[in-house]
């Protein structure tokens, strides 16, 4: 955590904090700011404060905690032994995430995760924020579905192993199927589709593929230990080197809107409803591709030459008719 | 009074303890009396600060109760709850917290509410992301729209420009967006709503009273719309069914898309023929183009002749 921190903020860290420093009794200082994700100085100005509250009629020392030589010690417990209340948003933010991460391949309803899952969606209940929880109808109205490619099961299992896969991958930018082999590193889902990070050896490079595209895939033999730990690329579709086409849509094509990576929209006034977007483009195939599918709901404002060459693929397309 | 420096997590937190620890409520003169020398001279100042730190702990999530006996002009006494106040024990297992924590590490939100969930029963910061995670989008609303499902609340809100009234039956995350589906009161029917299309902020999302709708038994969201986004907007028994050639370039993808029993012609080039629903025409048409020339529509006749029709005109474009 960085820069100046509100009275908010800092209350709230406290709250959890302090609950757990109770239960353990003395902890290194720089294990509590890595476990709150803090700093250690944070850490230990923010304690000496509440160690100093206190209400003379009520309480004399509400909180008996002090920092010395890197640790932190506590003694008998009084105030804040228990964690404040889940609110709303973390209780659906912690329920879903397990529900989502029950989705993922390798997720054992009988495991851990899913008792723990039942113990939290019955304490939510408790207090209002689930319902029906041990009845038939146990999704409480919640359902999650990450329906995945066959692959990403063998991918999954294929990163954690380091094994590399010969495969063959269809890449819209250019339209055409090629071979390489990769080493799958990290497996995840974005927007309804599927993807796999991999070490690819026709670019040198960690490249990210979407798993729908992988037509066939067999294991080499060969096993590549990673040493980094690879997670999901930031952005990994927007990349600030593409070019840019900006295009007028129609109402009827702002899907598209929710689908790409828009850098910048602007409604117009004329014609009414319409928006004009800028947004990044893989190829200008691609591109041409995206136009034939729009129609007439689509105007392009750049690049020049893209409705020509929609116009020249439609032909191709028609070709086939 | 000495006007003692004061930082105001230190007045946070003396408040907070006074409030759960008081053993009858409290007014606010009584609370600044107790917190000696932390609350500025004079009572308006008094009582905006006063305001401003009760409304910093309810944003926290601080039940703070309030009541003001009969009669006007007599002072507002506080208290806190202590049992609504913390956190119910989960009983957790250590495997199983660890678990909790896996998957808020495994499930990118947007938000720090997962986190802050799992430092609140116990978990740490420290996320070990397997190799396996998720990106999932995050709605302001959607909390308050599972509350609604859940307490049974109709909600209204703003949806293309128009105000729509639901009864809210569950919530779906389906290729990579949330669906609220629910009992449409003015369509008088099931409707799906996409969250992120409702208009405006979350102010505009008003929650009636609880208990306001039996929800239907055994509704399931999964099964509330078709799985085909090619079908969304119309019903299943509408029925249009297309014949797409696939080429043997996109065949095998194709096949794993669609699935195995809606290919009903195999040729000996590798390329393969699909039945799809094409009752969506826009969505059908979107899709089929997007395949380019590795496909080309069979049938039916009309469902052909717009697809030639719509490429002539793309085709014509560059010659205006």
């Amino acid at each position: 955590m960085s820069g100046p921190r509100n009275a908010e903020d800092r209350l709230a860290r406290l709250l959890v904090m302090l609950p757990w420093l109770m239960e353990v009794g003395e902890v290194p200082l720089a294990e509590v700011a890595a476990r709150y994700d803090l700093t250690e100085a944070q850490v230990q100005t923010d304690l000496e404060l509440v160690a100093m509250c206190g209400l003379p009629p009520f309480v004399d020392e509400m909180i008996d905690v002090f920092v010395d030589d890197g640790l932190v010690f506590v003694g008998v417990p009084r105030l804040f032994t228990r964690a404040l209340r889940l609110t709303a948003p973390e209780g659906f933010s912690l329920l879903a995430s397990a529900r989502a991460a029950m989705e993922l391949p390798g997720a054992d309803p009988e495991g851990p995760l899913g008792r723990g899952l039942a113990k939290l969606a019955r304490a939510l209940s408790e207090v209002g924020l689930d319902t029906n929880v041990g009845s038939k109808d146990d999704n409480a109205g919640v359902a999650i579905e990450l329906d995945r490619p066959l692959a990403t099961d063998d991918l999954a299992e294929a990163a954690t192993n380091g094994w590399e896969m010969a495969v063959t991958y269809y890449s819209p930018a250019r339209d055409e199927r090629t071979e390489r082999s990769i080493v799958p590193r990290h497996v995840f889902v974005d927007g309804g589709n599927w993807y796999v990070v991999a070490d690819d050896d026709r670019s040198g490079e960690q490249r990210t593929f979407r798993i729908d595209r992988i037509d066939t895939m067999t294991a080499t033999g060969r096993t590549v230990p990673s040493a980094d730990v690879v997670s999901t690329p930031a952005a990994f579709f927007d990349d600030a080197d593409l070019p840019v086409a900006v295009l007028r849509l129609a109402p009827a094509a702002h899907w598209l809107l929710d689908r790409y990576p828009i850098r910048n929209q602007v409604a117009l006034s004329e014609p009414a409803g319409w928006i004009e977007a800028s947004l990044p483009v893989a190829s200008s195939r691609w591109l041409a591709r995206l136009l034939i599918r729009l129609g007439p709901d689509v105007e392009v404002v750049s690049p020049g030459d893209a409705a020509a060459e929609a116009a020249e693929l439609a032909s191709a397309v028609l070709a086939r008719y | 009074m000495s006007a003692r420096r004061v930082d105001r997590v230190e007045r946070l937190t003396n408040l907070l303890a006074l409030l759960l620890e008081t053993s009858r409520p409290v007014t606010m003169v009584e609370i600044v009396g107790a917190l000696v020398g932390q609350y500025p001279d004079g009572e308006r100042n008094q009582r905006a600060a006063f305001e401003r730190d009760k409304a910093a702990l309810r944003d926290l999530g601080v039940p703070i109760e309030a009541k003001s006996e009969l009669g006007q002009g007599s002072p507002g006494r506080y208290w806190i709850d202590r049992r609504a106040y913390e956190l119910a024990d989960l009983e957790l297992d250590g495997d199983e917290r660890r678990a909790l924590q896996v998957a808020v590490a495994a499930v990118r939100t947007g938000t720090s509410a997962g986190r802050d969930a799992m430092w609140k029963l116990g978990g740490s910061a420290i996320g070990e992301v397997g190799t396996v995670s998720a990106v999932m989008p995050d709605r302001p609303e959607l909390p308050v729209v599972r509350a609604a499902v859940a307490g049974r609340s109709r909600i209204s809100f703003g949806y293309r420009s128009e105000r729509r009234h639901i009864e809210p039956w569950g919530l779906l995350l389906r290729g990579g967006f949330w669906y609220v589906i629910g009992f449409d009161c003015d369509r008088n029917a099931q409707r799906t709503f996409r969250i992120d299309r409702f208009d405006g902020t979350l102010d505009n999302v008003d929650v009636g009273p609880p208990g306001a709708f039996e929800r239907p038994s055994a509704f399931d969201p999964r099964n509330a719309f078709p799985a085909d986004p090619k079908q969304i907007g119309h019903s299943a028994a509408d029925g249009a069914v297309a014949v797409v050639r696939i080429d043997a370039t996109r065949a095998a993808a194709i096949e794993r898309e669609v699935g195995v029993d809606r290919v009903i012609q195999r040729h000996s080039d590798g390329s393969i023929d699909v039945e799809v629903a094409a009752s969506n025409f826009d969505a059908f048409r979107s899709w089929v183009l997007g395949l380019l020339d590795h496909a080309v529509v069979v049938g039916p006749p009309d469902v052909r002749e717009a697809i030639v029709g719509w490429l002539s005109a793309a085709a014509a474009g560059s010659s205006e």
